[in-house]
């Protein structure tokens, strides 16, 4: 997934910037308002971490700004505040989760799965697609019973497919994905990480339509 | 004991007792000089009663001079005699009397002018160079009958005035005091944890600064509250986000290290930090509940908070969370952010030191009446009576802060509430209960 993290403290942003890319996301870190509307506005995110205290603003009204225009990308609150008056504010605004300070990263782990998964509307953690068995929370695939590894590079592009099985992405949707590792991107970089799926998962797993972009091969072959 | 007046009861009967008063003054001296108005015109009546009969009585007794002797002068009619006389020479001998006349009332001797004896008033005059005396006497019991008379006309009234007056007085003083009723039911209606300025537009002038002293201590205690809570939720912020700051970057150093002895070391400074955290955390619940914000403005229905912390229980430990709600909204003024500390903290010390076998039941009925339980071994009374005290704990293995229940506590009392706390639970043999009344207030 592509995360936005807002946090304004240095400490813990990195910390969680660093729990969340080692669980194979991508993380763009901001630490104030102003940067995370920009953000918003050129990034499709897959999931907000909104700190509440910022520097030039509350979290609260940025995230009822997204839900106005919108935007129904997950937003988890990470706060300081521990009143369950703000944390029905927070989900009144439209946060799909609240966590107070101090949480343990594993915990901040397992709640970005949750609301990952009960976004993309399937809130069990394993799924099938055609011969493949995949365990989102762990990040592990097996094909025909046989544990297939992949790279954390490899896992953000399958992951895109995996959010929108059945659905046709862009080149572009995909380069972004990869953008947020620090990728060099290349004119032939998709062909490389789709390749490189292919060998892993079956030639048939993901399916290119010409000039147009990749899509995932749901049925069983 | 304290005697509490009514002002209205105090105004009717102070203002009819003192018009009562008053009166009975106004009666007293109404009727001093009425007697004295009354005895001159009797004593002018007496005089020239004496005078008009003298000559008459002198023709008289002289016509009859050879036949002379007691003689009484015959009623015309039957009447009552009020005014007797009695005619005697310069001797004493009576020459000539009324008819009722009783010669005992007068004095031996006949005097000139007014005198009085026990019983009557009498006047004197005298004829023919004082040979021949003639006394009228009159009753004194007929003066003060006509005193008692008119003295009674005077108090008649008052059997009416009493009343009329507490009834006038009564209604005058309710129609003034009806918008100070007002006020005071007003504030006794509001809730106990509404700080909005009371009206005082339409109270009488002489209660305007009441009202007005209230409004500026309803705003002082409405600043006081509101800077406690704004520095209890700082006071938060300022202290978690450095704890978690340190909790994070320890918890990633852990998946760092190498090494298996730095890595235990690692986990102890993480265990300790976490600590800190509850600990921390429990504090400012302390401080939060020890404070005044355990009242909220308006009522709120607390069967949705309860609901969301038993769901966050339940997923901290699935299956030892069993949760009985109403079926209709339980409103209480009990602030919800209280409520749910206070929730929070009865849970936690029923999961805590409850017996791991049986699941911790949290029942809150239609009456608002909240229950958490738990299975376990029962707490001796003598720990039960220390349980509400900071840092007591009963004798378990468990871990814990032993603030819970001083928490839990300190707000029920913050709200006028009470927390009863039971072992064995109610119904079994073992166990622990906390019960509190949600909609008492």
């Amino acid at each position: 997934m592509r995360v936005l993290l807002v946090e304004d403290t240095v400490g813990l942003g990195e910390a969680v910037r660093d729990q969340i890319a080692d669980d194979g996301h991508a993380v763009d870190w901001v630490q104030t308002l102003g940067f995370a509307e920009a953000s918003v506005r050129t990034t499709p995110y897959d999931l907000i971490l909104l700190d509440l205290m910022l520097p030039d603003g509350h979290g609260l009204g940025f995230l009822r700004t997204l839900r106005a225009t919108g935007k129904t990308t997950p937003v988890i609150i990470l706060t300081a505040r521990d009143q369950v008056s703000d944390r029905i504010e927070g989900l009144n605004a439209g946060a799909d989760d609240y966590l107070v300070k101090p949480f343990d990263l594993s915990e901040l782990s397992a709640r970005v799965a949750a609301v990952a998964r009960r976004y993309r509307g399937n809130p069990s953690p394993i799924i099938q697609v055609g011969e493949l068995m995949i365990d989102l929370g762990d990040h592990r695939i097996s094909r025909n019973g046989l544990p297939v590894e992949l790279t954390a590079r490899e896992w953000a592009l399958f992951e895109g497919f995996i959010q929108r099985p059945g659905m046709l992405l862009s080149r572009s949707q995909l380069e972004d994905r990869l953008y947020a590792f620090g990728a060099e991107i290349e004119s032939n970089t998709i062909e490389v990480y789709v390749s490189r799926l292919r060998k892993k998962l079956g030639r048939d797993a993901i399916v290119t339509v010409r000039g147009m972009g990749y899509r995932l091969e749901t049925h069983d072959h | 004991m304290t005697t509490r007046t009514s002002l209205q009861k105090t105004l009717g009967i102070g203002l009819t007792l003192g018009v009562t008063l008053l009166w009975l003054l106004g009666v007293t001296a109404s009727g001093l000089v009425a007697q004295h108005e009354m005895n001159e015109v009797f004593d002018s009546a007496l005089e020239e009663t004496a005078q008009r009969i003298l000559p008459l009585a002198v023709t008289d007794i002289l016509n009859s001079e050879n036949g002379a002797g007691n003689q009484k002068a015959p009623a015309l009619k039957d009447h009552d005699e009020y005014l007797t006389y009695l005619v005697r020479d310069e001797a004493g001998n009576i020459l000539l009397q009324s008819h009722d006349a009783d010669p005992g009332v007068f004095s031996r001797t006949p005097a000139e002018g007014f005198s009085d004896t026990l019983t009557h008033r009498l006047y004197g005059v005298s004829a023919v160079s004082n040979t021949i005396y003639l006394e009228v006497a009159e009753p004194l019991a007929h003066r003060r009958e006509s005193a008692l008379e008119a003295g009674l006309a005077l108090l008649l009234p008052l059997l009416v005035l009493i009343p009329v007056s507490l009834l006038g007085v009564w209604w005058i003083v309710r129609l003034s005091l009806r918008k100070v009723v007002d006020f005071q039911q007003d504030i006794e209606s509001r809730g106990a944890g509404d700080l909005s300025p009371v009206v005082e537009e339409q109270l009488p002038r002489e209660f305007e600064p009441i009202a007005g002293a209230i409004n500026r201590l309803l705003e002082r205690l409405h600043r006081a509250l509101e800077s406690e809570r704004s520095f209890t939720a700082n006071s938060a912020h300022e202290l978690r986000t450095p704890l978690a700051t340190a909790l994070a970057k320890v918890q990633r150093l852990k998946t760092r290290m190498p090494d298996d002895y730095l890595k235990n070391d690692v986990a102890e400074i993480e265990e300790a930090l976490r600590s800190l955290s509850v600990l921390s955390g429990k504090l400012l619940e302390l401080a939060k509940a020890e404070g005044g914000g355990a009242l909220s403005q308006s009522q709120q229905d607390l069967v949705p908070i309860l609901a969301m912390i038993a769901r966050d229980f339940e997923a901290q430990a699935p299956g030892r969370v069993v949760l009985s709600l109403p079926e209709r909204e339980v409103n209480s003024f009990l602030d919800p952010d209280a409520f749910a500390i206070l929730v929070r903290n009865l849970i936690e010390n029923a999961l805590k030191h409850g017996s791991r076998s049986e699941p911790v039941k949290i029942n809150l009925n239609d009456n608002g009446v909240l229950r958490v339980c738990n299975g376990g071994a029962r707490v001796p009374p003598e720990q039960l009576a220390l349980l509400r005290n900071r840092f007591a704990r009963a004798k378990t293995d468990a871990a814990g802060s032993g603030l819970g229940l001083a928490i839990a506590d300190a707000i029920a009392k913050g709200a006028g509430m009470t927390l009863h706390l039971r072992s064995p639970a109610t119904g079994r043999q073992d166990g622990f209960e906390a019960e509190l009344n949600l909609a008492c207030i």
